[in-house]
């Protein structure tokens, strides 16, 4: 089963070729103008996007901007003349194919002969963004679920890497809203133009402010605001955020009426909220606006039993991207899950990608590196911790003890063991700890 | 070949694509659902897309026609 956007102006052909995709099995969204889909697949993923080259409104190919995933996504555009196709080609790249009017059912099969070789352990996405059994990830589904029935504004907790801007668009899918999805990183907008990115403005509002802007809350009208990194938003701008998320009303940079914003806003952040409370960078007053549905994303240590999934997904992406067939070698599937990830996976993802360039073209198998950990997980590793002349040795015990049970998110057992020491003597010490 | 020729044999196009699929979709839906009902409204839609190609070739023949009477009208005047 594929998820396939069906754009055409000939409402005759629209409402034909989705009724046959659908008895074949394919979910179908269809449009028939360039505006519709585009509002249609905004933010959306779609494994195949087939388009009418020309639209009344305009090329077809502007419909592709819109699509999540574009390099995942197989487009097929449908022409009345094979000439097209060494026109688009130069345009588009070969990665392209073409559906010959008049159509016919061996035709439209054909195009998904390709899927149907991996369709046996086509990776089944939870809310079209979201690859994970485990139990950890049926919980986080079960809260999606839940808060997508509200309007309820969600932050995302989870560390680096864990996926959070894609459980943002997993919301969003499962809300089905009439707007899109726009992402903006806080700790990329320059501070001075902050306002101005999150609100807008006017022509003529400051100095170079030469076009009337739309900030990202009226991009998401109707729709969902993601704001990442939340945490690095400067204390100071955080009022004017606290306002319009009380009010549900913006005013541009230099305009003199409001305007009014619905849209839900997902914020995440990689600091917990002891640090968050602790140190001080989100306000108290807006930490609660934001955070009336707080999900933690799991650590992809706490949910190993994905590793296999995330490894078939990612390179079946890869795979239809340099249109090849790797795959891993069963053996080294160990060692993946063993490995702990600090950073998540995007370092899985990483990982795959690197073995996938590195290849062996003979065998048509992932190559791993002899070393998987990063760079920057070693340096993290060694924050704080280390022997430095001066340290008693109970300090150095102590930290230890304290790093390898953070590392292992609190699991006295898998410490113990991991430490050397029985259960008994480790509960020993941090009582003492206690005491101190 | 003229550019109005050159849209009708497009324009013709549509219809036949249409009649194609409608025709697949008539034959699917008969076998994977016997739903006879769905079916015919299935065909009726293939007629109209038939009578929508009449429709298109009628005007290409008409325009082909005076086509030929414009060219050979110039070949007479070139004598």
């Amino acid at each position: 089963m594929a998820q396939i956007l069906l754009v055409d102006d000939d409402l005759g052909f629209l409402d034909a070729t989705t009724e046959l995709l659908e008895l074949l099995q394919h979910k179908v969204v269809a449009a028939s103008t360039v505006a519709d889909a585009q509002a249609k697949a905004a933010g959306r993923s779609f494994d195949h996007v087939i388009l009418d080259l020309i639209m009344p409104d305009g090329s077809g190919l502007h419909v592709l901007d819109s699509i999540k995933n574009r390099d995942q996504t197989q487009v097929t555009l449908v022409t009345g003349h094979p000439s097209v196709k060494s026109i688009v080609k130069d345009l588009y790249g070969p990665n392209i194919s073409y559906l010959i009017k008049p159509i016919d059912l061996a035709q439209l099969q054909s195009l998904f002969e390709d899927d149907d070789d991996v369709g046996e352990v086509d990776t089944a996405l939870h809310f079209g963004h979201l690859v994970g059994e485990s139990a950890p990830m049926q919980k986080l589904y079960q809260m999606i679920e839940r808060v997508s029935q509200t309007k309820a504004n969600v932050l995302l907790m989870g560390e680096s890497g864990v996926g959070k801007e894609v459980v943002a668009s997993a919301i969003h899918t499962a809300t089905k809203p009439k707007g899109g999805f726009v992402p903006a990183n806080c700790g990329a907008f320059a501070r001075d133009l902050i306002s101005s990115e999150l609100f807008g403005h006017e022509k003529g509002a400051f100095t170079g402010a030469t076009h009337r802007k739309a900030g990202v809350f009226e991009l998401a009208h109707e729709g969902t605001l993601f704001l990442d990194e939340i945490t690095e938003m400067p204390i100071d701008q955080q009022p004017n955020l606290l306002r319009v998320l009380e009010t549900h009303k913006i005013t541009r940079l230099g305009a003199t009426s409001a305007v009014d914003i619905d849209c839900r806003v997902v914020s995440a952040t990689n600091r917990t909220e002891v640090e968050i409370a602790e140190q001080g960078c989100l306000r108290e007053d807006l930490y609660f606006r934001l955070a009336v549905f707080p999900i933690h994303i799991p650590p992809l240590r706490q949910r190993t039993d994905d590793i296999p999934l995330l490894i078939e997904y990612f390179l079946q992406a890869f795979n239809r991207q340099y249109k090849a067939s790797i795959k891993l070698d069963p053996k080294d599937l160990a060692r993946l899950q063993a490995y702990d990830w600090p950073g998540n996976v995007r370092e899985l993802r990483h990982a795959i990608h690197r073995a996938f360039i590195m290849a062996d073209p003979e065998t048509q198998l992932l190559v791993l590196p002899d070393d998987l950990s990063s760079p920057f997980s070693k340096v993290g590793d060694n924050k704080g911790v280390g022997i430095t002349v001066g340290k008693t040795v109970e300090d150095v015990e102590r930290e230890l003890i304290e790093s390898t049970l953070e590392h292992l998110d609190g699991d006295k057992k898998k410490a113990a063991e991991m430490l050397g020491v029985s259960l008994k003597t480790l509960y020993n010490r941090l009582n003492s700890y206690s005491e101190q | 070949m003229s550019s109005d020729t050159q849209r009708l044999l497009h324009d013709v196009r549509n219809p036949l694509n249409n009649i194609s699929v409608n025709a697949e979709l008539g034959k699917l839906t008969l076998e994977r659902t016997g739903d006879v009902d769905k079916a015919s409204a299935i065909f009726e839609r293939i007629l109209q897309e038939c009578r929508r190609c009449d429709t298109v070739l009628t005007e290409l023949r008409d325009h082909m026609s005076t086509g030929q009477e414009a060219a050979s009208e110039n070949r007479g005047d070139n004598h």
